[in-house]
């Protein structure tokens, strides 16, 4: 692990730490957290400042906590929560009628992230709906970021939603684990640090996680969102 | 396309009932003015406009079914 602190800015200090963990690909224990500017009031508020928090890597832990975690299994008890699943799918229905798709929706609890949060599915079925995705994912990810608010705002807490369509994110995530292969292959060939196009958090740690255990390279995300990407470089 | 922005509106601030659309026409153009409570404005525009965008990008999927154009404001009460 090449990089031991990390600063993140957000809405909240919960969010902020959430997406340090993500980006890190660790789990809650083995950072430290500093909150560096708590921000103004205003969760969501126009024009109120944002949460900056410093994340630091403890030693050791790092890469043994997140296999332990990977097949640690599902927590029953975070997923008891059987209403909030009928409620993301019937929000979900209710949205696409509105769009004038007809699809299935079934949703799901996933298998438990990093910090142990489990995640709400959101699986949606049927014909044509590659308008539901959209150039880059950009309807899938729009639609996915509504329904967590609105899940969120029903549940009192922040709920990662992950929407899929047709197995859209599921063929993406080999596509994206192919890419970064190939991209490290042509790093350690040409010795010249290589650039991903533009992605989201969620799929830059799908490249930052295969190359984690990566004998020759390392892969460092650069820029402003929504610009950010992935860079693969040789190790010292 | 104003029934899909009620729906996400109204379920994303505190004062539902104060939530009101209004849709023009003009062709095959589309205008929706949104208006929430003041304390409601940020729940719906959100950080950097996020919420209000991805609001549009919903909508440009039922716009384009029709053949439509549709602009979405969030107008200050």
């Amino acid at each position: 692990m090449e990089r031991t602190t990390l600063e993140i800015i957000a809405p909240s200090i919960e969010e902020a730490v959430a997406r340090g963990l993500e980006q890190l690909g660790v789990s809650r224990e083995s950072v430290e957290v500093d909150v560096l500017d708590e921000g103004s009031k205003g969760f969501l508020g126009f024009g109120a400042r944002q949460v900056r928090v410093r994340l630091t890597l403890k030693p050791l832990e790092a890469v043994s906590t997140v296999q332990a975690s990977l097949v640690s299994p599902p927590v029953s008890s975070a997923a008891a929560d059987d209403h909030l699943l009928e409620f993301a799918a019937q929000t979900t229905r209710d949205l696409l009628s509105r769009m004038k798709l007809t699809a299935r929706v079934e949703t799901r609890y996933g298998e438990p992230d990093l910090q142990g949060d489990v995640p709400l599915h959101v699986e949606i079925r049927g014909d044509d709906l590659s308008v539901l995705i959209g150039r880059r994912a950009e309807t899938l990810n729009a639609l996915q970021y509504i329904l967590a608010l609105i899940v969120s705002k029903e549940a009192d807490r922040w709920v990662q939603v992950v929407v899929d369509v047709e197995g859209y994110r599921a063929r993406r995530e080999r596509q994206l684990r192919q890419l970064a292969r190939r991209m490290a292959e042509q790093a350690i060939r040409t010795g010249k640090r290589q650039v991903l196009e533009p992605m989201s958090s969620a799929e830059r740690r799908i490249i930052h996680l295969e190359l984690r255990d990566h004998p020759q390279v390392t892969s460092e995300s650069i820029g402003e969102e929504p610009n950010r990407k992935v860079t693969i470089v040789l190790k010292k | 396309m104003k029934a899909l922005t009620e729906y996400i509106a109204k379920a994303l601030v505190e004062h539902p009932d104060e939530v009101q659309v209004t849709q023009t026409r003009q062709g095959n153009r589309v205008r929706l003015e949104m208006r929430v409570a003041k304390d409601d404005m940020g729940r719906v525009i959100g950080r950097n406009g996020r919420v209000a965008n991805a609001i549009r990008v919903l909508l440009r999927v039922a716009a384009e079914r029709d053949g439509q154009q549709v602009t979405l404001d969030v107008m200050e009460p």
